[in-house]
């Protein structure tokens, strides 16, 4: 069984929903964010998603972009040195896991290989490329099975049926079930007509194996109580980051206890 | 050129969100049934001809052929399309499959504006509602075209994130397709993007090298022995190149922005010098000039339709395969090209095209006398009067906007 699995499996019989909170790595200093990371593991936060900021980040809302611009607006940002922090981290707290997430690019210049590689040295689990489809993706589930990572597939209310089938099927660590259309954060665009959130959570539980994780526009206590029972980990972004950036550290963990304890 | 499931050699392929694979998917069907639909062909060419113009002429250079006493120069007049550049060809083929799909509103990116533009002209002709992503930076340098934009109804957004420019725009663009999907159909203007973007613009843009095919035969009777276009995402150069690739006597050589010098920041050189790297962003794999880091880096070039960070992975394909010969032009050089042509040939170009007279001109005197070039001039180049004025440092021009600007403010307020 997936390591990942595995921990969420047993997280799950004392809590009914987990957390994953992001945080862009190096915003708006690599020790800031680092500090930030810690604060929300000391809080009780489940598993920390890491974003390595990419110049591009397409799948992203404006919150997100403007920290990976501004993290990446006066530093040089290394791979190596992300995985070697995050690494320390997840050791500094035992009790919870690492994700990366990121963009191809970033990842493919430093060497698939080798990053699937330093993620299993570094107990980095999980890892999220929102522009690496299934398909696409070969070479890194080769290097993932030899080496104890999950890569997370992310399905949507608009995934066709077969398809949410087989990306559910093919889950591991978990999947990672987007919410809406769109991008993260609050959105201005308006998606088009969607089937219900518990619908489209109950088809996906239907066809994994894998725990599964909800992430976009989750915003409110409500919205995390609504996964209870449906879902096993809530993922939060954007309203974490938009908190961050109103009151720092502070608002921030109020608006992690106000979701989560 | 068709691709093998979406890629051309290394490059290419489909690295997209996955909230984008049904429209993806549906693009892809949609294409393949309309390109063999004899229907479908017959209403892109009639618009092309009784809407763009088309077919655009070859037109003979006898002065600038005597000028440089070396091989016979011949341009492609794309500048002569409806909007002034080649980028119709593309938006009218595009837009009819769009009414196909059912869809009802197009997005799209622009750099200087011509695809905007472009765009926002068959969508006032063909109603469907229109929203362009355009570098806030670029909307400053460019607003001629984005006041025209808005008086075909299109709605222009200022893109305000990273350089805020062409690459910025195309990363709003995509972030607006992923929640507007299921209406909205995104109009990409060059042989970039996931597939089938690429293969369909070059499809649409084959007009280009089909109608030099049949003019060169009727003017000379043989096809000419050079081909020459700039390169920003490619899609001129796609559509000149791509009917000729399996003529193996036809020499292809493609030109891009060398700007203001080889250092990072200040051209938009990605296939040659080895100054950019294979990449994967903006949904495809292609060579980009980026860091060692992976994040993709700012260009410049005179002309704001080259300075794109990455390249059609067709062209990058084919230049690396030594089919088309990469070379690049320094803004100087291109000036001093478009000011030749002004002067011997009466015809005005863009200074995108100009980066090919510029290519096509360093080559020419080296040339035997009977063989016959064509350079693809892509666009006109009334757009960039303002740039070609401070370039060429006329005196009068600064003067001119003043006493603009001193009427337009004084009517203005007479008005009011």
């Amino acid at each position: 069984m997936s390591q990942l699995a595995q921990y969420i499996a047993e997280k799950r019989q004392q809590k009914p929903i987990l957390s994953m909170t992001h945080v862009v790595y190096g915003y708006p200093t690599v020790k800031d964010s680092l500090d930030w990371m810690a604060t929300l593991l000391e809080a009780g936060a489940d598993f920390i998603e890491v974003q390595f900021p990419f110049s591009d980040p397409v799948a992203d809302g404006p919150t997100i972009v403007a920290a990976c611009h501004g993290a990446l607006h006066d530093q040089q940002l290394s791979v190596e040195q992300c995985l070697k922090d995050i690494g320390q981290l997840g050791r500094d707290f035992p009790q919870a896991r690492i994700a990366l997430m990121s963009y191809l690019n970033p990842m493919y210049r430093y060497g698939l290989e080798k990053l699937v590689k330093r993620c299993a040295e570094e107990n980095i689990l999980g890892l999220i490329l929102p522009d690496l489809p299934y398909e696409q993706a070969g070479d890194l589930r080769t290097y993932c099975d030899a080496n104890g990572i999950d890569p997370v597939w992310l399905v949507t209310p608009v995934t066709p049926k077969d398809r949410l089938a087989f990306l559910a099927s093919e889950a591991r660590g978990f999947l990672y079930c987007v919410a809406r259309s769109g991008v993260t954060g609050n959105s201005n665009h308006n998606g088009g007509p969607q089937q219900s959130l518990d619908e489209y959570l109950a088809e996906i539980n239907e066809h994994s194996n894998a725990p599964i994780g909800v992430g976009f526009g989750i915003r409110e206590k409500a919205h995390v109580d609504a996964l209870k029972g449906k879902a096993d980990v809530a993922i939060i972004g954007s309203a974490l980051l938009d908190a961050y950036n109103k009151g720092g550290k502070e608002e921030g963990l109020k608006l992690f206890n106000s979701l989560f304890n | 050129m068709q691709s093998n499931n979406g890629y051309y050699g290394e490059f290419g392929g489909s690295y997209i969100p996955e909230i984008l694979y049904s429209s993806q998917q549906q693009i892809l069907h949609a294409f393949e049934e309309a390109k063999n639909d004899p229907a479908f062909i017959a209403e892109l060419k009639d618009t092309w001809q009784n809407y763009s113009g088309r077919p655009t002429p070859l037109t003979f250079c006898k002065n600038l052929t005597d000028h440089f006493g070396g091989a016979q120069i011949y341009l492609k007049r794309e500048d002569l399309n409806q909007s002034g550049a080649h980028k119709m060809n593309n938006v009218i083929g595009q837009a009819l499959l769009v009414k196909r799909m059912g869809k009802k509103r197009v997005i799209a990116e622009t750099g200087a504006g011509q695809h905007g533009v472009a765009t926002a002209l068959i969508a006032a002709r063909l109603g469907l509602e229109c929203t362009i992503y355009m570098g806030a930076k670029d909307v400053k340098r460019q607003y001629p075209n984005v006041f025209w934009m808005k008086q075909l109804g299109a709605t222009v957004v200022p893109v305000a994130e990273g350089a805020q420019t062409l690459r910025d725009a195309l990363d709003e663009a995509l972030r607006d397709w992923s929640s507007s999907h299921e209406d909205s159909h995104y109009l990409i203007g060059t042989t970039c993007g996931c597939a089938p973007f690429p293969e369909m613009v070059a499809f649409f843009q084959s007009v280009i090298g089909e109608e030099v095919k049949e003019q060169s035969m009727a003017q000379f009777g043989q096809y000419p022995d050079r081909l020459y276009a700039c390169v920003g995402g490619g899609s001129n150069a796609c559509g000149l190149f791509l009917p000729f690739l399996e003529e193996k006597q036809v020499e292809m050589v493609g030109v891009e922005a060398g700007g203001k010098g080889l250092e990072l920041g200040q051209h938009s050189i990605r296939l040659s010098n080895g100054l950019g790297q294979k990449g994967i962003a903006q949904g495809f794999a292609t060579m980009f000039l980026q860091d060692e880091n992976g994040q993709l880096q700012e260009t410049h070039s005179i002309a704001a339709g080259l300075d794109y960070v990455g390249v059609s992975p067709i062209i990058a394909h084919l230049a690396q395969e030594g089919r088309i010969q990469m070379t690049y032009a320094m803004d100087d050089e291109v000036v001093a090209a478009c000011a030749l042509l002004l002067k011997k040939e009466g015809i005005i170009p863009a200074l995108e095209s100009s980066h090919a007279l510029a290519g096509a001109f360093k080559d020419a005197p080296n040339l035997p006398k009977e063989s016959r070039i064509v350079i693809n001039l892509s666009g006109r180049g009334d757009k960039d009067i303002f740039n070609v004025a401070k370039a060429m440092n006329d005196a009068t021009f600064p003067e001119f906007l003043e006493d603009y600007l001193a009427d337009y403010n004084t009517d203005n307020q007479g008005e009011a």
